[in-house]
Order: C-alpha cells, then structure tokens, then sequence
C-alpha cells in the first residue's frame, strides 16, 4: 500500500493562508468527485478542520497516486487560488511518514491545543464522508481504523488528555478571564451552532454565565444549542445589533466570508455607551475581519492568536510526551509490519499454489507412466513430490517470511517484488 | 517597653523588600505554593513591625506632644503602612496577579522618603492634636493613598489593555494582572473614594482654622499655595469622579485610568508645594525636636 498526505495546518500556514482552502462539510464531496474523476483507481479523503486541511491519498501503487503538483493544482482550482500562494504553505509526506502523521494527528498531539479531543471526531467524520463517496475503499479502511485504534491506545495508557483542554476551554478560563472579572452579568452572544459552539456553551455555563444569545443561519439549530445551555435566540438578520449590546462575542459559523466587517462594525458601536467587547473568532475562514481590531477598547481574538496560550498548555503535558510519541512510532511500525504480512502472506500463498500445481501435474504424469507400481511405491513417490517441492520453497518463503517480520518502517518488501517476478505471480 | 525601641525602619523596609524580590522572582520562575506562602509570611512580619513601629513612636510623640503624623517622617510611614495593608488584602484576594511588583516600589519609595527627610515639619503639635486637626490630617494621609492605589491600578490597567491588544499575554511568562474589569472598577472606586476623603480633609481644615483659640487666626488664607492646590486637587478629584459615574464616554478603561494618573500627578504636584512652599505656618521647614512646639503666629494658626 501507498500513502501520501498534501496539506497545511497551524504550524506551516497561518490563519489567512488555511482559511483560503479550508473546505466545509458540504464542500468535501464536491471535491472528492473531482479528485475521483482525475485518480480513478487511487482513494482519497480529505480532513478540513479550522487547524488543518490534509489531503490522503491511497493506493496499491506508487503509480497510481497523483503527484504533489498534481494533489496542489486540484487545491488550487478547487479554491481558485494560485498554486505559487499555496506552495509555500503546504506539507507533503510519503508512506511512513505519512502513517506517522495521521497517527499523531489523530491522538491529537498535533493539535494546536494537544490533548484537546475534538479532532478524534473531527477525524471519524472525513473518514466516514470518504467511505460515502465510493462503494470500495479498502485502504482508507486499513489507514483510518488504525488511526482511530493508535488515538484510543494512546488516550488510554497516557495522562496526555488528563485535564484536558481545548481552543474553546482557553477562550474562555484564560483569555475571557483576563478581561472581565465574572461572566454571570455579561452579555454573551454565540454565532454558528455547530460542534465549537457548543463545547464554547459548555466552559461558559461552568464560568456561570447565564445570559446567553445564539444565532444562527440555520434558525432551528439555534434553537436546539439555546434551549440546551438555557440562553435565547435572535434571527440571523439581528446580527449587527445584538453584537453592539455584547460584552462577548463568539463566532463559530462555517461562512466562507467575514460576516462582520469593519464598516458594519463602525456603524454599530456606540461610542457613547463604551464598553469592552471581547471576540473570539473561532472560525475559520474568519468571521470578523481583522481591522475591526483597531477599534478602542476591542479584543479580538482569532484561533492564531490563541496559539500562544496553547503552547503554555502544550509545556505543561511534556511529561507525557515521550510516552504518547513512542506509542504512535510503535504503532507506525507494527502498522507497516502487519502491511508486510499482509502482503507476503498472499505472495507465499501464490507461490505454494504455482509450485503444487506443478508438482500435482508432474505426479500426474510420471504415476501415469508407472502403471506397474504398487500403492505403497506410489505413495513413496507422492511423498517425495511433496518433500521436495517444501525443500525448495523454505529457503526463499523463510526469507520472505522474515523480511516482513523486520520493525523497519517504510515499504519495502524488494524480496516479494523479486519473488514475484522471479516467479512471474500475480 | 525597650523591645518596642528596638524596631527599626529596617525590620520593616528589609521585609518589604524581600517580598518585592519575590514578586519580581514570580515574572520569571512558575508559581510555587511555598514562595507564595513566604511572600505572605514576610508581608505579615513586615507589617506587624511597621505597626508597632507607628504605635510606638506615636505614643511617644504623644507623650512629648511632639509632631507626628504632621511630619513627613511620620506622614510617608503611615502612607507606606495604609499601602501594604491595601498590598496584603490585594495579595491575598488576588492571588496569582503580580500586584507588588507595581504597589510595592511606591511603598519603599514612602519609606526611603520618610526617612531621609527625616522629621521635619510644618505643623505645631498643638495643632496635629485638636480634634479638627487629627481629622484633617487623616482624612488628607487616606485620600492621597488612595490616589496612590488609584495610580497604580491605572497603570496596571493600561498595561493589561496593552497586553491583551498586542496579544503577547504568553510571552511574559508568568506575569498575571487582575482583569480589566475589576482593574477599572478600582481605579473608578479609588477616584470617588479618595475625593470623599480630600473633601473630608479640605472642611476639616476651614474647620480647623476657624475655631483656632486666637481670635485673629479664625481665617483661612485662601492664597496658600499649598490649599490652593489642594482645593484644585480636591476639584479635579470630584469633576473627575462624577464625570466617571454619570457621563458614560468617560467610563471607557483608559480614560478612568487617565483620570487616576493625572489625579496622583495633582497629588505629587501639591506634596512638592507643600514641600517647597511650606504650610501652615510663615516659616519654612523645621525639625521635630520632640518638644512642644510654640507656634504662635498668625498664619501658623491658620493651615488648612
């Protein structure tokens, strides 16, 4: 099997960069028919979330994976951006490298908030979207159950999700607290309802804060995440408004374009009732544009601005660092090895079957031949068959059996490719 | 009691300073539970001494009738007292912010003050003792506290508002401040507050000087510079905190915090006066001895 990963993510491209190609729910299949359309016989998925946007493609062959330049043109048409804006940002990985990536990814040590647990789901969704898209993908299969088995090993035999936290838990204990004293009698206004909103809802009810207003494109959804967390809903219309009467805003929404810009801002704060307005932009693409920052007394904060907070985070879980990174390379190799298996297995399979086929044939022809024989010298004969097509087959199926069991990483299995053609099997 | 002799400014001074070493230790090392409780330790050792200090040495002005909290000696280790009390209650409410680091300097700075001017005075102890001048003088020592906390909330404020616009709350390691809100709060309380104590202190000493015993002292020189600039402090001070309660443009942070900067720019401005230009009596400076006092001129009557 082949694997390569094309992406970026919070540590190669900063907000602008990934909100540009990052890609919605509603987005994905739309442009895994394009891929398909252009890698028939490879298999795709794509992870979009607000830290990341990975693109894994799979195949039985080197030769049937597209090529860097190819996976970053398809970006770049998809997003009508120019291929030179993307280069620079994107990462490319190949075969062990690759597994190693998408295991840590996975086990959220990756994360710009290690240990946080929303990408574990975040990752079952693209998987599950990816499967939609084809009636047979084995190899997203094999790759992703094992991304999903590593994450759960490492969540279990290590304190790396002790205590954990998230972009959402820091908004809210860290930077939320470094503006207002309490939050039971502030005005909070939560835009978007999706999976950020509600676990942004869950910190800010444990903060006590009960005057709470969601809004959404979707009016029903809003409805659903208000009633959970006991706040209010307003029309998506009412937007500007309720911001102006806000001590906190926080925006989740998928929008592919700022919704408040600066202008919209301007005409809606007053500068006769002042007051501090604390943003969290938490989507990506962003939801308010950067400049709004400029205004007095407003803190804006996009999810790059809350890097710095999650790198205090990420030093106080070093000590279980070691331990998690050492089960994800365990797993990389066992992954690689069971791979390997795999793969001999069969060629050890075609070959016994090509070698008793000739010797049933050959049996068939000399015991035709030695009518006179008797039974006994018959089964003699048999025997011997048998014995020395096993004598000739142990050496080479050993060495096989044995390349396969070795803990090196990587594809390389040049003895089956040799036996292979030695033998020409298929 | 000669145990109580035996204090000394550097009891206190050398207490506060090693707290102030440990607030500083604090922006660049973690926080550590038994730093914090030795920081606490040393506040509450510190303080005690600095208390029976004052105590002690009150009592015995008292005794001679000598001037005591009217002198700048006096005067500056009360201020440094009424701040650590406010440094302790701050400390220990608000645990994890690096409070001292900012209270802490203006607390020693009092104290090197104190004891370099040493006793000098511009005050009859006669008239520290009457009842309107114990008033004034207190009410005066709380007010220009308070403006000091005020001061130093303001600029606490300004640093956290600046922190959080450039966003470099991570890189300075362990330095924490209160949040804003409550930043902005104190410095607004500290400006209604201390213009309550100012005017205290202002009708204290119009009281004071019109029921002096010598008929031609009952006046109030209203050209003093030193009541001139107090009046104007005293002004400032409540334009300042009314305009913060009902006209809502001035609640906006940085402007609360304007207005408690130039308010202790005032105060520093009218302590240089008082300083400079003397107060309450015609002379100039002139040394506690510890004796009575034998003021008996006119304008030395009538300090305000």
């Amino acid at each position: 099997m082949n694997i390569q990963i094309l992406g970026c993510s919070h540590d190669t491209a900063d907000a602008s960069v990934r909100e540009k190609i990052a890609f919605s729910a509603a987005e994905v299949p739309g442009f895994l028919s394009a891929f398909y359309d252009a890698f028939p016989q490879a298999e795709a998925l794509l992870l979009s979330t607000c830290n990341r946007t990975e693109l894994y493609t799979l195949g039985t062959h080197p030769d049937l994976l597209p090529s860097r330049a190819e996976m970053t043109a398809l970006f770049a048409a998809q997003k009508s951006i120019a291929t030179k804006e993307l280069e620079q940002s994107l990462f490319h990985h190949r075969d062990d490298a690759a597994i190693k990536h998408l295991f840590t990814v996975s086990s959220s040590l990756d994360s710009m908030v290690v240990g946080e647990s929303q990408i574990l789901s975040q990752v079952k969704q693209a998987y599950e979207l990816a499967v939609e898209m084809r009636s047979s993908t084995p190899l997203i299969h094999q790759t992703f159950d094992a991304a999903i088995r590593v994450a759960r090993r490492v969540s279990n035999e290590t304190d790396i999700h002790k205590n954990r936290v998230s972009v959402p838990s820091i908004a809210i204990n860290v930077l939320a607290k470094q503006i207002f004293e309490r939050l039971d009698n502030k005005q909070i206004l939560v835009l978007g309802a999706g999976e950020m909103a509600e676990e942004t809802l869950t910190y800010l009810k444990a903060e006590a804060a009960n005057n709470i207003t969601v809004a959404n494109r979707t009016l029903e959804k809003a409805h659903q995440l208000a009633e959970q967390f006991g706040g209010k809903t307003i029309p998506w219309s009412n937007i500007l408004t309720e911001i102006a009467a806000s001590d906190l805003v926080i925006s989740t929404t998928g929008a592919a374009q700022p919704i408040v810009t600066l202008a919209d801002f301007k005409s809606i704060r007053d500068a006769k009732k002042p007051k501090p307005l604390f943003i969290l932009d938490l989507a990506i693409p962003r939801d308010f544009e950067s400049s709004i920052d400029t205004a007095d007394d407003v803190y804006l904060y996009s999810l790059d601005d809350l890097q710095a907070e999650c790198e205090r985070s990420l030093k106080n879980r070093k000590s279980q660092w070691p331990k998690a990174l050492s089960i994800v390379e365990q797993e990389t190799v066992a992954f690689f090895r069971d791979l390997r298996r795999r793969a001999s297995g069969s060629t050890i399979a075609s070959l016994k079957k090509q070698a008793n086929e000739i010797r049933d044939d050959e049996l068939k022809r000399l015991l035709n031949r030695l009518e006179s024989a008797s039974d006994k010298d018959k089964k003699q004969i048999e025997i011997a068959f048998n014995r020395l097509v096993n004598k000739i087959l142990h050496p080479p199926l050993e060495s096989i059996r044995e390349e396969s069991d070795t803990d090196q990483s990587g594809h390389s299995g040049g003895l089956l490719e040799a036996m292979k053609q030695l033998f020409k099997l298929e | 009691m000669d145990w109580l002799e035996k204090i000394s400014i550097t009891c206190f001074a050398a207490s506060y300073a090693v707290v102030f070493g440990f607030e500083l230790v604090r922006l660049y090392f973690s926080k550590s539970s038994v730093r914090s409780t030795i920081k606490i330790a040393f506040t509450v050792a510190g303080l005690f001494a600095h208390t029976i200090f004052l105590y002690h040495h009150t009592s015995v002005h008292f005794d001679r009738s000598g001037v005591w909290l009217g002198s700048w000696f006096g005067w500056s280790l009360a201020a440094a007292w009424l701040l650590t009390i406010a440094y302790l209650w701050l400390a220990l409410r608000k645990f994890n912010s690096t409070i001292g680091v900012f209270l802490l300097p203006v607390v020693l700075a009092l104290i090197a003050w104190g004891s370099y001017v040493g006793s000098e005075t511009h005050f009859s102890a006669a008239r520290e003792k009457s009842i309107w001048g114990m008033v004034h003088g207190i009410a005066l020592l709380i007010g220009s506290t308070i403006v000091a906390l005020g001061f130093v909330f303001g600029v606490m404020y300004l640093i956290q508002a600046r922190r959080l616009k450039t966003k470099k709350l991570s890189q300075s390691g362990s330095f924490r401040l209160p949040s804003l809100e409550w930043l902005r709060n104190s410095a607004e309380w500290s400006l209604t507050i201390s213009a309550g104590f100012l005017a205290v202190g202002l009708l204290s000493g119009v009281a004071m000087n019109l029921t002096g015993q010598n008929e031609l002292s009952r006046f109030i020189p209203w050209s003093d510079p030193v009541i001139l600039s107090s009046g104007i402090l005293f002004s400032w001070l409540l334009v300042a905190s009314l305009t913060s309660v009902f006209y809502k443009p001035a609640r906006h942070g940085r402007k609360v915090a304007m207005l408690v900067s130039a308010s202790f720019l005032f105060l520093v401005l009218e302590l240089g006066f008082v300083w400079f230009m003397g107060h309450g009596n015609d002379t100039t400076k002139q040394k506690d001895t510890g004796q009575p006092v034998a003021v008996s001129t006119r304008s030395a009557e009538a300090d305000a």
